[in-house]
C-alpha cells in the first residue's frame, strides 16, 4: 500500500513537470510493478524530452477496466501487461503489431525468450518483455540450523526437500516444515508446475491445444504434496489459502521451506531483514530444476498515435540503465547479454533467480485466466483436491475433461 | 399520475383542458425522479438486453447471434447449479434470519430499561457494509490467524485447529451465521415498525377476552403485520437471490466450488472468461426470475377478504 501511494504520488510528480515534453504517451501498469514502474518512467522522463505518464492500476481491475477503456477509445498508449494474457489480447485485435520494430532490436535474440514466446500470436509479435518473475524454493537457514541441517545447502530432489520439512517440523511449537497455498491456481502454476516440467512432464502440449494433466510426473508431484500434509508437515491454513498468504507465511519465519518467486528475494530484504534465508532452483524428482518463467510482456494499443513515445521508452529500459533500475527494484532484467552486468551490485541470491528465469516456462493458452487463474477453474479445484481430497484420480480426470471443454470452446480467430 | 388527475378531479370538477394542464404539471414534478429510474434503470437495463444478444467479448469486435447465449444458457448445468445453491442458501438464510429477528423485534418493541442500548448493539451490524463484513469474517473464520478454530482449540474444545472453511457444511453455516449478524438487526427494525402499528386496544381486547400470548401473536400480530412481513421478506429473499461478496470475499466460492452463487457465477463469465454477451444473458434470467418470485410473494401476502 505504501508503495501504491509513493507510486501514484510519483505519478503525479511526473504529471506535473513543466512541459517542454513534445509529447506525452500514457502507460498502465499492475499494482505488482508499483515498485519499479514509476522509478524507471521518473529516470526515462529526467533524461528525455517526450514524457510518460503512469497509471498504476489494481491487479484484478486492470484486464477489465482495459476493456472498458478500449471499448470506450480512452485505453493507455501501452500497457506492461502479465504475460500470460498477451495471448488472449493479440487474439482479441486489440494490440499493435510489432514484428518488425522487435526484430530490428540488436538484442532481439537475447529477450526472455518466454516472453517472446507469449507475445508471439499467428508468427507475429505483439509484446516484448518488460519485468520479469522466475520461480525458485526458499528455505530458513535459522531453522534448518536448529534443526540440525546443512543451513548452506538446499533440498536438490523431492525426496531432501520432504526429508528437510519433516527435521524443521519436528522442532514443534507454531513451526512448520512446509508452506504452499492450497487453494491459488496461480500460485501453484508458478510453483508446482517447475516440479512436473523439472521430471519431464507437462499440463498443456506446447501450442496450448491439449490438456495433459494425466502423467506419472503430476501424480509424483502430487504425492509429494499429499505425503507433506498427511504427515502434518503443513499448517492448516494452506487448504484454504487463495494465495493471500503465499509470501507471508514464510517471512514470518516459521516455515522451513517454500516454493515462491524472485519477487521474494527484494520484498524479504526490505521488509523482513532478520528472516535468514536460502535460495536455490526447484527441483525434479531426481533431480534437475525448472521455472515458471512470469512479468509483464510490454504491449502497444492498436492505432495508438504515440508509437514513438513508446518506443523510445521501451529503448530506455532496454538499456543497461533501465535494465538496472528494474533488478534494483524487484523485477529481474529481461536482455539476457546484459543481466549478469544489472545484477551485479544486488543480492547474489538474484543470481540463481536470474538463471531460472532464463530458462524459464510459460504455458501458452488464449484462456489462461479460465483454464488456471480462476478461483473457480479446473486447475484451481484440482490442486486443492488432489493436496487434500480423498478421490485424486477423478480430481485428476475431472480437471483433464473440463481443461479439454474450455481450450475446445475457446473462440478460433 | 393518471391516478391522481383521476381521483382528484370529483374533488374540484373542473373543464378537460384545465385536467390535461394539471397533468403536465405532474409529469413535471416526476420528471426528476423519472429522468432518474430512466438514466439509471431503463438504459441500462435496454443495454444489458442489447448486449445479451451479441457475441460481446472484453476485448474486440462484438457480434449479433440472437439468442444463441440463451440457448447456451439451458445447458450450462454449472449455472443450474449455482442457481440451485442460491435458492438452498436463500431459503435457509431467509429462515435463519427472521428466526432472529422476531424476537429480538418483540423484545425490543415496547421501551423499557436500556430499550435505546439494545436496539443501537442489535442494529449496528446493519450499518457496516457487506464486504468489510466479510473481509472482518474472513480474518475470524482464518484457521491459524483468526478467531474461533484458535480459540476453540485453546479452550480444549477441539483436539486440534479445526479448518472452518475446508468443508462444506461448516463454511456454509459460518456463512449463515455472519450474514444473520449482518443482516438481522436491519429486519428487525422493519418488523418492529410493524409491531408498534398494532394499535394496542386490539391487544387489550383479545387479553379482556382471555387469549393468551400465543393465540394474540397468532391471531392479532401476525395477520396485522401482513404488509411489514411481506417487505421484509421480499428484502431478504431478493438481498439473498443477490448474494455474491460474502462468497467471494470469504470462500472465493470454495470449498471445491460449492458455494457459487449465481451472481457470482455471472461475474466470472463477464470478468473472468470475458464473456460479456453472455454475462448480460444470465443477468436478464435472473431478473426474471428475481421479477417472478417478488409477485409470487406479494400475492401469498396480499391483503386477504374483509380485513382492512
Amino acid at each position: 500500500m505504501k508503495t501504491m501511494i509513493a507510486g501514484l504520488a510519483l505519478a503525479a510528480s511526473i504529471f506535473a513537470l513543466p512541459a517542454f515534453a513534445a509529447d506525452t504517451a500514457n502507460i498502465w501498469v499492475r499494482a505488482d510493478g508499483s515498485n519499479f514502474m514509476p522509478r524507471i518512467v521518473d529516470a526515462f522522463n529526467k533524461a528525455h524530452e517526450n514524457q510518460i505518464k503512469l497509471d498504476i492500476i489494481p491487479n484484478a481491475e486492470i484486464i477489465p477496466k482495459y476493456g472498458a477503456a478500449a471499448a470506450g477509445g480512452t485505453a493507455p498508449d501501452a500497457l506492461s501487461l502479465d504475460l500470460i494474457y498477451t495471448p488472449a489480447f493479440s487474439a482479441a485485435g486489440q494490440l499493435e503489431d510489432i514484428t518488425d520494430w522487435a526484430k530490428s532490436l540488436p538484442y532481439f535474440a537475447s529477450l526472455s525468450p518466454a516472453h517472446v514466446k507469449t507475445g508471439t500470436y499467428k508468427g507475429r509479435i505483439y509484446g516484448l518483455p518488460f519485468s520479469a518473475d522466475s520461480s525458485v524454493l526458499i528455505w530458513n537457514k535459522k531453522l534448518f540450523k536448529q534443526a540440525g541441517l546443512d543451513p548452506e545447502k538446499g533440498p536438490t530432489n523431492w525426496a531432501e526437500i520432504e526429508a528437510d520439512a519433516e527435521k524443521v517440523n519436528a522442532l514443534g511449537g507454531d513451526i512448520k516444515g512446509f508452506y504452499f497455498s492450497g487453494n491459488c491456481g496461480g500460485c501453484n502454476i508458478f510453483t508446482f508446475t517447475p516440479l512436473i516440467w523439472a521430471s519431464g512432464g507437462d499440463i498443456l502440449s506446447g501450442d496450448g491445444s491439449k490438456a495433459t494433466l494425466d502423467s506419472p510426473q503430476l501424480r509424483g508431484a502430487i504425492d509429494l504434496y499429499r505425503s507433506m500434509v498427511k504427515k502434518d508437515l503443513v499448517p492448516a491454513g494452506a487448504q484454504t489459502d487463495t494465495g493471500s498468504n503465499f509470501f507471508a507465511a514464510f517471512a514470518a519465519g516459521n516455515i522451513g521451506i517454500t516454493p515462491s518467486g524472485a519477487f521474494a528475494i527484494g520484498a524479504l530484504n526490505t521488509q523482513y531483514p532478520n528472516v535468514d534465508y536460502g535460495v536455490t532452483f526447484l527441483p525434479g524428482k531426481d533431480g534437475g530444476w525448472s521455472s515458471f518463467a512470469g512479468g509483464d510482456n510490454f504491449v502497444v494499443t492498436k492505432g495508438t498515435k504515440k508509437l514513438a513515445v513508446v518506443k523510445e521508452f521501451l529503448d530506455f529500459a532496454y538499456s543497461l540503465e533501465g535494465q538496472t533500475i528494474l533488478a534494483k527494484y524487484g523485477s529481474l532484467p529481461v536482455r539476457g547479454d546484459i543481466a549478469k552486468e544489472a545484477l551485479k551490485d544486488l543480492d547474489p541470491r538474484y543470481q540463481i533467480a536470474a538463471e531460472a528465469m532464463a530458462k524459464g516456462r510459460t504455458p501458452y493458452t488464449v484462456v489462461f485466466n479460465d483454464l488456471i487463474n480462476s478461483a473457480n477453474g479446473p486447475w484451481t479445484q484440482m490442486v486443492n483436491e488432489v493436496f487434500f481430497g480423498d478421490d485424486v484420480d477423478g480430481a485428476i480426470s475431472n480437471a483433464q475433461e473440463t481443461m479439454q471443454s474450455i481450450i475446445d470452446q475457446a473462440p478460433q480467430k | 399520475m393518471t391516478t391522481i388527475a383521476a381521483t382528484s378531479a370529483p374533488a374540484r370538477p373542473r373543464k378537460l383542458v384545465g385536467a390535461g394542464r394539471r397533468q403536465w404539471v405532474g409529469l413535471l414534478y416526476v420528471a426528476p425522479a423519472v429522468a432518474l429510474v430512466v438514466v439509471f434503470f431503463i438504459i441500462p437495463l435496454g443495454m444489458t438486453a442489447w448486449m445479451s444478444l451479441h457475441n460481446w467479448p472484453l476485448m474486440g469486435e462484438h457480434s449479433f447471434i440472437g439468442l444463441a447465449n440463451y440457448w447456451a444458457i439451458l445447458r450450462d448445468t454449472r449455472f443450474w447449479n449455482a442457481l440451485r445453491f442460491t435458492g438452498w442458501y436463500t431459503l435457509v438464510v431467509t429462515i435463519a434470519i427472521f428466526a432472529v429477528a422476531f424476537p429480538l423485534a418483540l423484545f425490543i418493541e415496547r421501551p423499557r430499561r436500556l430499550t435505546g442500548f439494545y436496539r443501537t448493539s442489535f442494529f449496528m451490524p446493519a450499518v457496516i457494509g457487506f464486504a468489510s463484513a466479510s473481509l472482518l469474517w474472513s480474518w475470524l473464520l482464518n484457521v491459524d490467524s483468526g478467531l474461533f478454530s484458535p480459540a476453540a482449540f485453546d479452550l480444549g474444545l477441539t483436539e486440534k485447529k479445526v479448518n472452518l472453511l475446508a468443508t462444506f457444511q461448516p463454511a456454509f453455516w459460518s456463512i449463515i451465521a455472519m450474514v444473520v449478524w449482518k443482516v438481522a438487526g436491519f429486519t428487525m427494525i422493519i418488523l418492529m415498525t410493524g409491531l408498534q402499528s398494532i394499535p394496542s386496544e386490539l391487544q387489550e381486547a383479545a387479553m379482556i377476552d382471555g387469549a393468551g400470548p400465543f393465540a394474540r401473536f397468532r391471531a392479532i400480530t401476525l395477520p396485522l403485520m401482513r404488509r411489514t412481513l411481506a417487505l421484509a421478506l421480499i428484502l431478504s429473499v431478493a438481498g439473498s437471490i443477490l448474494a455474491f461478496d460474502q462468497f467471494y470475499i470469504i470462500l472465493r466460492g470454495g470449498p471445491r466450488n460449492q458455494t457459487l452463487t449465481a451472481v457470482y457465477w455471472i461475474f466470472n463469465q463477464s470478468f473472468v472468461s470475458f464473456k460479456l454477451g453472455y454475462g448480460a444473458a444470465l443477468s436478464m434470467i435472473l431478473l426474471a426470475i428475481l421479477v417472478a418470485l417478488s409477485m409470487v410473494q406479494l400475492w401469498l401476502l396480499r391483503k386477504p377478504e374483509g380485513v382492512d
